[in-house]
C-alpha cells in the first residue's frame, strides 16, 4: 500500500539525470538547479509540426547549387524568384517573414535534419519525432517525458497542446496534457442549478483503466478550461497571423494570460505539406502561411513582452526526394530543415546542407545533422535541463543555438 | 506495490490517488487494480446460454452496434447467445431508403481538373474548361470558369453532407446495425477524403461497397478498394505510370491496408508500385492505361514475376502478418485496446483459415468468453460517430435531428464521416478525449436536449465569413475588384498581400458565386430538432419517485455501476427541480427537469465508455 519507496527511487533516478553532482535531499527536488539560472524557469518552448512532409529543398532553395536545378527542371525555384538570404540559398517569395527574421537574426536554419535508416511513411517517421525516439516504440512523447524530467510534481497547464487531438508528442508519464482546439467551446454548456453537479468528478479512481483516465481528464478540464476561456477572451490583437494561424494566436493568448506552461504543441494539421502532385503553388502557399504565422507570433509576443521567454521550433517530419516526379510534385523523402526562432536564438545557419550529389539508393539527400541536437539544445540549453541523456536516450550534443 | 481493490475500499490519499491516476491515464500499467485478472480474459471459447443476461446483451448490442434502449436489451436477452449474435450479423436492416441525390452534377464537369490553376490553364488552352467556355470579351474572360470550379467544389462538399445524413439515419434505424458499424470501421481502415475526392458520388460508390462487402471476404474487399475511384483518386493513382512509379498507393496498400509497417522493405514498395502502374479511373469506373503500364519482371515480398496490380494484392494476402494486422485492428475495434501477441497471432490464423470472411471472425468474437470478459465490458471510450448515434437510440430518436447538425457535431467532436483526418484514418481509443473533447461531449447533449434558437444552418452559411462580406458588397454596386478587397492593415500578411493577382478572373468573386451557385442546387438538410419524450419514456418505465426515475435513467444510458455520490446528487437534482420527489405531483412539468437530469448524466466521464 505504501507507495513512498517507489516514489522516491523515481525521484533520486530524475533528480541525478537533472542536477549532476547533487546529492542528498537536493537531488531530489529537480527545480532546485533550475533556479540557480534566472529566468529559465519562465522560459517557453513551442513546437510546431508541419504535417506531411515538408519539401526543404524548395523551403530554404539551394539556388547557388546547379544540382537543385538538374533535379528539378520544373519544381526549381529561379534565383530571381528568391528572397535570398545569402549567395546560396533564398526563401520563395511568400516568405518574408521568414526573411526578415533571419536578417533580424532571430531565426536558425538547421540544414539536413533527420536520423540513421529514415522512415518513409508519415505515421512511423512523425512518430519517431514526436518521440524522439526513432526506431524504439517508444511509448511517451518527447516533450511528455522533458515535462516529466522538469516537473516529476504533476503540474496542470505545464504542457498545452492545442489541437482537436493529443499529439504522441505531449504523452507523458506524470502529467495529463491540457488539449483543446476551440477556447470558445472549452467551457460546458449548462443552466444555472446543473452547475454544481456539471463540476463533480467521482474522486475514486474507477472500475476500469478507462473510467479512471476519463476522470483524470474530467478533472484536468475543470480546473483550466476557465483559465483558457478568460485568457481567449482577454486576447485582442493587432497582428496579422495570415490565412493559416496555425494556432498561433491560442499560444499567446495563454502566455499573455500568464499560464504557468512551459511547453506548448501546435500543427500545421492534416497531412498538409504532403505534396504529392501539382505541388508548386500549393506548396508555396503553405510555406507562405507557416512564414506568415510564426513571424506574426513573434511580432505578437513582442508586443506581449515575452518575446524574450519564447523559443519555436518548426519540424516535418521528413522532406521530399530530391528529385521531382513525373506528376510536378515530390514523394516521400528523408532530411530537412529545421527552423529555431525567437529573440533568444542565435540567428544563423547550422549544419551543413546535404549534398545534391551524393544521394542515397533511393535519391534521397542524406541527413547530416540529427533532429536530437535541436531538442536536446532546446532541453538543455535554453529550458535548463541539466542533462538530456535520459530524455534522448543517448548522447547528443545540443547544437549551439542559444546565447 | 499496487493496492488491490478488495483492500481499498476507502478513498485512497491523495497522493496514492494522483501517483495511480497518473500511471493509469498514460498507460503505464498493463492491468488495473482489479482484484484478479477475469480468467475469460483472452478465451474464445463460446459462452453458454446458462451465461447468458441483460448485462451481456446489452453489451453485444453496445459493440455489435450502437447500443439500444432497455426494450431492445431485454428482448435480445431473451434469446440465446447464438440467436442473438446470428441476429446482430443476418436481421434483415428493414426498409432503408436509398439516397436522393440532389442533381448536381452533369457529364460536362469529367475530368474534373486537379486544382483551379490546372482549370483556369486548360480554360486558356482549349477556350473552355468543365463546361464553360471562356468570355467573348470583356472583363476577366475566365471568370465563368472559375465560378463553374467552385461550383462543384462547394456543391460537391454540401451533397457530401447529405450522404453523412442519409448514412447517419441508416446507422440510427437499421435492424442490422452491425453492417454500419462495419462499413464505419472500414471507412476508417480505408480512409479517403471529401477535400481530396472532391466528388460525393465517388464516396457514396464507396460506401456501398463498404455496405455491401464490409462482413464478407476482405480477399475481395481489397481487391475491390484497390480498383475503387475514391481510393485511386485519393492515393494519386493516375499519377503512378511507367519509368515514374508514384509510390503512394503501394505504400499505403501495405503499410496501412494489410501488413503494418516492419513485414515489407522500401524496395517491395517500389516493385508493387511498378505493378499497379496504369491503374486509373474514368470517371466512376475503374481503367487500366495499358500503355502506363509496367509489365516487366518485379521482384516482391521474396516473389518474382510479371506482377500486376491484383497478383501484388495476393502475395500481400499470402503473408500471415497480413491476417494478423486485419484480425488484430478489428478485435481493437469491436473488444479492447489491448490484446497478447498470443491472441493476435489466434485471430489471425483464424482469419486466414476462413480465406479472410470477417463473418466467421466475428462471430468467434461475438461468442467468446473475452468478449463478456470485465476486461472487455464497458472499457472502450465510445467514437464520437457512436457518441451521438447510441444516444440518439437510447433516446428512442427516429430520425437524426437538424439541430443540432450531425456533420457539425460529429466534426467538432473529431471524427465526420467522409473527412478522416488522414489516410490512416482515425486514431482510436484514448484519442477520442481530451479535456477539450469531454467538454464538448457533455455539451452535444445539451445541444440536442436545449435546442439553440439562434441555430444557423451550416449548409446554408458559407464556411468563410468573407464570402458573406463579398456578397453584401456586390449587392451595394461595388466592383469587383474593391469588392474582393481583403483590407490594407499594415503588417497585412503576405497571403493577403499576394491574393487575387491575376486579372483574368478573381478567385474571391469565384468562391462567393460558386457558393451561391452550390446552395441553389444543393437540396437543404431538416432542420428539425431532436423529438424527445423523456416523460412519457421516464413514466413508462413505471418510476413514480425521482429516485425510480434517475435510477431508469442511470441504467438506460450507463453502462457502469454509477458512482454512489454521483446517483445521490441527481436524485437531489431532480427533487430540487421538481420541488419534490413525488413524479405524479410533478407529472405536468416532469419534461424539463429530466432533460436537465438526463444532461447530468450523458455529461458524466463514465458515460464515454461503451
Amino acid at each position: 500500500m505504501n507507495l513512498a519507496p517507489l516514489r522516491r527511487r523515481e525521484l533520486l533516478r530524475l533528480g541525478i539525470g537533472l542536477g549532476a553532482g547533487l546529492a542528498g535531499p537536493l537531488a531530489s527536488l529537480p527545480w532546485f538547479p533550475r533556479r540557480a539560472r534566472a529566468g529559465e524557469a519562465d522560459r517557453i518552448l513551442v513546437v510546431v509540426e508541419l504535417s506531411g512532409g515538408n519539401d526543404g529543398l524548395n523551403t530554404v532553395v539551394p539556388y547557388g547549387d546547379d544540382a537543385y536545378y538538374r533535379l528539378r527542371p520544373r519544381l526549381g525555384i529561379r534565383a530571381e524568384q528568391l528572397r535570398k538570404i545569402d549567395d546560396h540559398f533564398g526563401f520563395p517569395e511568400g516568405m518574408a517573414g521568414f526573411e526578415r527574421l533571419y536578417k533580424e537574426g532571430q531565426l536558425a536554419i538547421v540544414h539536413g535534419c533527420g536520423y540513421p535508416d529514415p522512415s518513409f511513411s508519415h505515421f512511423t517517421s512523425m512518430a519517431y519525432w514526436q518521440t524522439g525516439a526513432p526506431h524504439r516504440g517508444e511509448e511517451y512523447g518527447w516533450l511528455g517525458r522533458l515535462a516529466d524530467a522538469l516537473s516529476p510534481e504533476t503540474r496542470s497547464e505545464l504542457l498545452v497542446n492545442i489541437d482537436a487531438t493529443q499529439s504522441l508528442a505531449v504523452r507523458s508519464r506524470r502529467h495529463t496534457p491540457l488539449v483543446f482546439d476551440d477556447p470558445e467551446h472549452f467551457e460546458r454548456m449548462g443552466e444555472f442549478a446543473e452547475r454544481e453537479l456539471l463540476g463533480f468528478v467521482p474522486r475514486s479512481a474507477g472500475s476500469s483503466p478507462s473510467e479512471s483516465y476519463l476522470r483524470e481528464v474530467a478533472r484536468a478540464a475543470l480546473e483550466s478550461s476557465r483559465r483558457v476561456r478568460e485568457a481567449w477572451a482577454a486576447y485582442r490583437t493587432p497582428v496579422d497571423y495570415g490565412l493559416v494561424s496555425i494556432d498561433l494566436p491560442k499560444v499567446a493568448a495563454l502566455i499573455a494570460a500568464g499560464l504557468p506552461t512551459r511547453l506548448f504543441y501546435a500543427a500545421f494539421r492534416n497531412n498538409a505539406f504532403d505534396t504529392h502532385v501539382y505541388q508548386r503553388e500549393l506548396h508555396a502557399r503553405l510555406l507562405t502561411y507557416a512564414s506568415d504565422a510564426l513571424a506574426a507570433f513573434l511580432r505578437d509576443l513582442e508586443r506581449i513582452g515575452r518575446a524574450g521567454d519564447v523559443t519555436v521550433v518548426l519540424f516535418s517530419e521528413f522532406g521530399r526526394r530530391a528529385a521531382e516526379n513525373t506528376s510536378l510534385g515530390t514523394d516521400h523523402g528523408a532530411a530537412g530543415p529545421m527552423f529555431v526562432a525567437g529573440k533568444g536564438v542565435h540567428g544563423g545557419q547550422y549544419g551543413a546542407h546535404p549534398s545534391l550529389l551524393e544521394l542515397d539508393a533511393g535519391g534521397n539527400p542524406i541527413h547530416t545533422t540529427d533532429f536530437r541536437r535541436v531538442y536536446a539544445a532546446a532541453a538543455q540549453r535554453w529550458l535548463g535541463l541539466g542533462d538530456t541523456r535520459e530524455l534522448l536516450y543517448g548522447e547528443f550534443e545540443p547544437l549551439p543555438l542559444f546565447g | 506495490m499496487i493496492p488491490s481493490r478488495s483492500t481499498g475500499g476507502r478513498a485512497p490519499d491523495a497522493l496514492l490517488a494522483l501517483a495511480l491516476v497518473g500511471a493509469l491515464a498514460s498507460g503505464a500499467m498493463g492491468r488495473h487494480a482489479l482484484a484478479a485478472a477475469d480468467p475469460w480474459a483472452g478465451d474464445l471459447r463460446p459462452i453458454t446460454a446458462k451465461e447468458w443476461s441483460p448485462a451481456r446483451a446489452s453489451h453485444l448490442l453496445e459493440r455489435a452496434g450502437f447500443g439500444g434502449t432497455p426494450e431492445e436489451v431485454a428482448a435480445l436477452a431473451r434469446l440465446t447467445p447464438e440467436q442473438a449474435v446470428e441476429q446482430a450479423l443476418h436481421a434483415e436492416p428493414g426498409p432503408l431508403p436509398p439516397f436522393d441525390p440532389s442533381g448536381i452534377h452533369d457529364p460536362s464537369l469529367e475530368p474534373f481538373p486537379p486544382s483551379r490553376p490546372a482549370t483556369t490553364a486548360l480554360a486558356r488552352e482549349r477556350g473552355e474548361a468543365i463546361g464553360v467556355r471562356v468570355k467573348a470579351g470583356g472583363d476577366r474572360p475566365l471568370q465563368p470558369v472559375v465560378n463553374r470550379f467552385f461550383y462543384w467544389l462547394r456543391a460537391s462538399a454540401l451533397e457530401t453532407h447529405r450522404l453523412a445524413y442519409w448514412w447517419a439515419q441508416r446507422m440510427l434505424v437499421s435492424k442490422r446495425p452491425l453492417q454500419e458499424k462495419v462499413a464505419l470501421f472500414w471507412h476508417g481502415h480505408f480512409a479517403v477524403h471529401e477535400t481530396k475526392v472532391r466528388d460525393y458520388r465517388k464516396l457514396e460508390r464507396q460506401l456501398e461497397l463498404f455496405h455491401r462487402l464490409g462482413t464478407g471476404s476482405f480477399r475481395e474487399l481489397l481487391h475491390e478498394v484497390a480498383r475503387d475511384p475514391a481510393m485511386l483518386v485519393f492515393l494519386d493513382a493516375g499519377q503512378n505510370v511507367k519509368g515514374a512509379p508514384n509510390e503512394n498507393f503501394a505504400r499505403e496498400i501495405m503499410e496501412l491496408f494489410t501488413m503494418g509497417p516492419g513485414h515489407y522493405t522500401e524496395t517491395d514498395i517500389r516493385e508493387a508500385a511498378r505493378a499497379f502502374t496504369g491503374w486509373n479511373y474514368r470517371d466512376l469506373e475503374f481503367a487500366v492505361n495499358v500503355e502506363q503500364h509496367d509489365d516487366g519482371e518485379k521482384t516482391v515480398l521474396g516473389k518474382r514475376g510479371r506482377f500486376d496490380g491484383d497478383e501484388v494484392i495476393d502475395l500481400v494476402l499470402e503473408q500471415p502478418a497480413t491476417a494478423e494486422f486485419i484480425a488484430a485492428k478489428l478485435y481493437r475495434f469491436f473488444v479492447r485496446e489491448e490484446l497478447s501477441a498470443e491472441l493476435r497471432s489466434r485471430l489471425g490464423v483464424r482469419l486466414r483459415e476462413s480465406d479472410y470472411r470477417i463473418e466467421p471472425l466475428l462471430r468467434t468474437i461475438f461468442l467468446s468468453r473475452d468478449f463478456y470478459s470485465r476486461d472487455s465490458r464497458a472499457t472502450q471510450i465510445k467514437s464520437p460517430v457512436h457518441l451521438v448515434i447510441s444516444t440518439y437510440r437510447k433516446l428512442g430518436l427516429r430520425e437524426i435531428p437538424g439541430v443540432p447538425d450531425f456533420n457539425q457535431i460529429t466534426a467538432e467532436l473529431g471524427q465526420q464521416l467522409f473527412w478522416p483526418p488522414t489516410v490512416a484514418g482515425w486514431p482510436e481509443g484514448r484519442a477520442w478525449v481530451t479535456p477539450g473533447l469531454l467538454m464538448a461531449r457533455g455539451n452535444f447533449a445539451y445541444r440536442v436536449l436545449s435546442p439553440d434558437i439562434n441555430f444557423v444552418p451550416p449548409d446554408r452559411s458559407p464556411p468563410d465569413p468573407r464570402i458573406g462580406a463579398v456578397h453584401r458588397a456586390i449587392a451595394q454596386g461595388q466592383d469587383i475588384t474593391s469588392a474582393t478587397l481583403p483590407g490594407d492593415d499594415e503588417g497585412m500578411a503576405m497571403a493577403n498581400v499576394m491574393a487575387d493577382r491575376d486579372e483574368d478572373f478573381n478567385t474571391r468573386y469565384g468562391s462567393y458565386k460558386g457558393w451561391q451557385q452550390a446552395i441553389q442546387r444543393v437540396k437543404p438538410i431538416p432542420r428539425v430538432t431532436a423529438a424527445v419524450d423523456l416523460r412519457g419514456m421516464v413514466l413508462a418505465s413505471g418510476a413514480r419517485t425521482a429516485e425510480q426515475a434517475v435510477d431508469h435513467l442511470l441504467g438506460r444510458f450507463l453502462l457502469t455501476e454509477p458512482d454512489p455520490e454521483l446517483r445521490r446528487r441527481l436524485i437531489a437534482y431532480l427533487e430540487g427541480e421538481l420541488g419534490t420527489g413525488d413524479l405524479t405531483r410533478a407529472e405536468s412539468y416532469l419534461e424539463e427537469p429530466l432533460r436537465g437530469l438526463v444532461h447530468l448524466i450523458l455529461s458524466a466521464p463514465e458515460y464515454q465508455l461503451g
